[in-house]
């Protein structure tokens, strides 16, 4: 796919230059800065300056050409952020409103409509009113609509955003399951890293309209320009655990990462053996070069640096711990401490500052 | 209550001629109305106040306009004359008096309806590959149904109690142009107030039932 367009918009211009041949590619960056336009363009729902948009050799639109296909002709299948769901019409009705576009193409390339429902699972959502659908089983019909009108490219607009933490790491999987069963490339954006790793295999990072960085996701999320510009942004660490015990007198559980570093949480009422995921934002992990000692914190780890980058005077630092931690400090502590990479360092979290997804 | 031939033949005239002129108004006034709620163009302030005029100026006014208009006098009403289509002192004048001072009231409702409704869902239908056609009966007027309706039953009432506008255009001629406001005005004129008093209980539930109609389906509007 190739992507070059210049759209203004009242703070900045989205100035993109892309070009990619992947089943899923992200478009990652914080909020505002041009991700949504990004997509509206694509799909053909508002002007272009000038540019070229192009699928697989079609030509959507063309400044130079002057060739601008309506949203009818693109066939391109949109997922926004609050589904879109027509409220008046009932989920059956909702799931084929697109399928029109689809009966005038060859058997082959169809999309079954049970299939469809199968993946989602939301055969037995097909009499309901909308407006009785749970956040993620809304989605998931968004969704069915989308890839039911059999389109050439899916467009994803933040399909968790709206949803709370336990209910994401259920539909991701559906999402899993669209990119890996109905062979339409998507773009999927988000500002969220986990979502990004899941996904993704492309990556395209946007700031204030402005492509900084494409390519792998673990490669551009390891390079120290992209480090240095999530010092500034709302990052998280997630790891996926399993608990050792739960302790309901000491109010922690003792939890155990992939790679066996041992971590205490916050007590959970579940049982040996169960797996789930911690969240710890960088800002809540302190940094030591010497062990600490008569300190209240539960986890003391040891690690290594393993990157540091820059940005306005704050520093994201990637400590290996048994897993990578971001943390994020001043670049005036990264001084004092005179923290380089391969350093040897000791990660300090309290138990309190690890929430349970 | 004593209701003679002739107050239901006036009745039935005028329920006829404003439910007449309501169902000429309103393509019209939904066209219009989604222009107004969709579209932007330079002046467009000045064609809105152009249309919501009729309902801030004098009836009388607003009915000496028509005349000028459609009068035989005029190119419009010789133009008319000439194909054998009469407007002034029959009940088309009557029709279209009322079209005129209701219209206002029906673009309104039926606009701020619009509105209300999402764009971004007439975007999505696009990318679905519907039609703007398909777009418009499928998805914008079921969304918006319910204060276009409203709308209509508040522009039939107001049809239904025309006065200035229709004696000016079409005259006050029993049988022929008397309305229900018309001929309450002339009983009064004449001193047959027991008449006048039954064509105002008439009036007076037939316009209870429109409004509080039109009231309930715009609140219903707002809780959905």
């Amino acid at each position: 796919m190739l992507l070059r367009c210049r759209i203004p918009l009242p703070d900045f211009a989205v100035d993109i230059d892309a070009s990619f041949d992947a089943r899923v590619t992200s478009i990652f960056g914080p909020s505002g800065s041009g991700k949504t336009t990004i997509l509206d363009a694509i799909a053909g729902l508002i002007n272009v300056n000038e540019g070229e948009i192009e699928i697989d050799g079609r030509i959507l639109f063309s400044s130079m050409r002057a060739i601008n296909l309506s949203p009818q002709q693109r066939s391109i299948g949109y997922v926004p952020q609050e589904g879109a769901l027509f409220p008046h019409l009932s989920v059956l009705q909702n799931v084929l409103f697109g399928s029109n576009r689809a009966s005038g193409l060859t058997a082959r390339a169809r999309i079954e409509t049970d299939h469809v429902l199968a993946v989602l699972e939301i055969a037995n959502l097909l009499d309901r009113p909308i407006t009785k659908l749970s956040g993620g089983e809304a989605q998931r019909v968004a969704l069915a609509r989308a890839v039911l009108s059999c389109p050439q490219l899916l467009l994803l607009d933040e399909p968790l955003a709206a949803l709370d933490v336990a209910l994401k790491e259920k539909i991701l999987p559906y999402l899993s399951r669209v990119r890996d069963e109905f062979s339409i490339p998507m773009i999927y954006v988000t500002h969220n890293l986990s979502e990004v790793l899941a996904l993704a295999d492309w990556i395209l990072m946007i700031r204030k309209g402005r492509l900084l960085a494409q390519g792998v996701p673990k490669d551009v999320l390891r390079s120290p320009d992209t480090i240095a510009q999530f010092a500034e942004e709302q990052l998280e660490n997630v790891f996926a655990v399993m608990i050792i015990d739960a302790d309901r007198v000491a109010g922690r559980t003792r939890v155990q990462l992939e790679s066996g570093q041992e971590l205490f949480v916050p007590y959970v009422a579940q049982a040996a053996g169960q797996a789930f995921q911690v969240r710890i934002s960088p800002g809540d992990i302190l940094i030591s070069t010497k062990q600490p000692e008569g300190i209240s914190a539960g986890n003391i780890i040891p690690g290594f640096i393993r990157r540091i980058g820059r940005s306005d005077g704050q520093a994201m630092v990637v400590v290996d711990a048994g897993a990578e931690f971001y943390v994020r400090l001043t670049a005036s502590a990264v001084d004092k401490l005179e923290l380089i990479e391969d350093h040897p360092v000791f990660l300090i979290m309290k138990t309190h500052s690890f929430r349970i997804l | 209550m004593f209701v003679t031939i002739e107050t239901w033949q006036i009745t039935l005239f005028s329920v006829a001629v404003a439910l007449g002129s309501t169902l000429v108004i309103l393509p019209f006034g939904i066209a219009l109305a989604w222009i107004f709620a969709r579209k932007e163009w330079p002046l467009k302030a000045i064609i809105e106040t152009a249309v919501l005029l009729p309902l801030v100026m004098p009836p009388v006014s607003t009915g000496l306009i028509l005349l000028e208009i459609f009068g035989r006098r005029s190119p419009v009403g010789e133009w008319l004359y000439d194909r054998g289509v009469e407007i002034v002192f029959n009940w088309k004048g009557v029709l279209i008096a009322m079209a005129v001072m209701s219209f206002p009231l029906l673009v309104r409702a039926a606009r701020t309806s619009f509105s209300e409704v999402n764009p971004r869902l007439e975007q999505i239908a696009a990318t679905l590959g519907a039609s703007r056609w398909r777009i418009f009966f499928v998805i914008t007027i079921p969304l918006a149904f319910r204060g276009i309706i409203a709308g209509s039953l508040l522009a039939f009432s107001r049809a239904l109690g025309e006065f200035g506008a229709t004696i000016l255009l079409a005259g006050n001629i029993p049988g022929r142009t008397q309305t229900l406001s018309l001929a309450i005005f002339n009983y009064v004129q004449t001193g047959r107030e027991h008449e006048a008093y039954t064509l105002l209980s008439i009036t007076v539930m037939i316009a209870f039932a429109s409004v509080w109609c039109s009231e309930w389906l715009l609140h219903s509007t707002k809780r959905t």
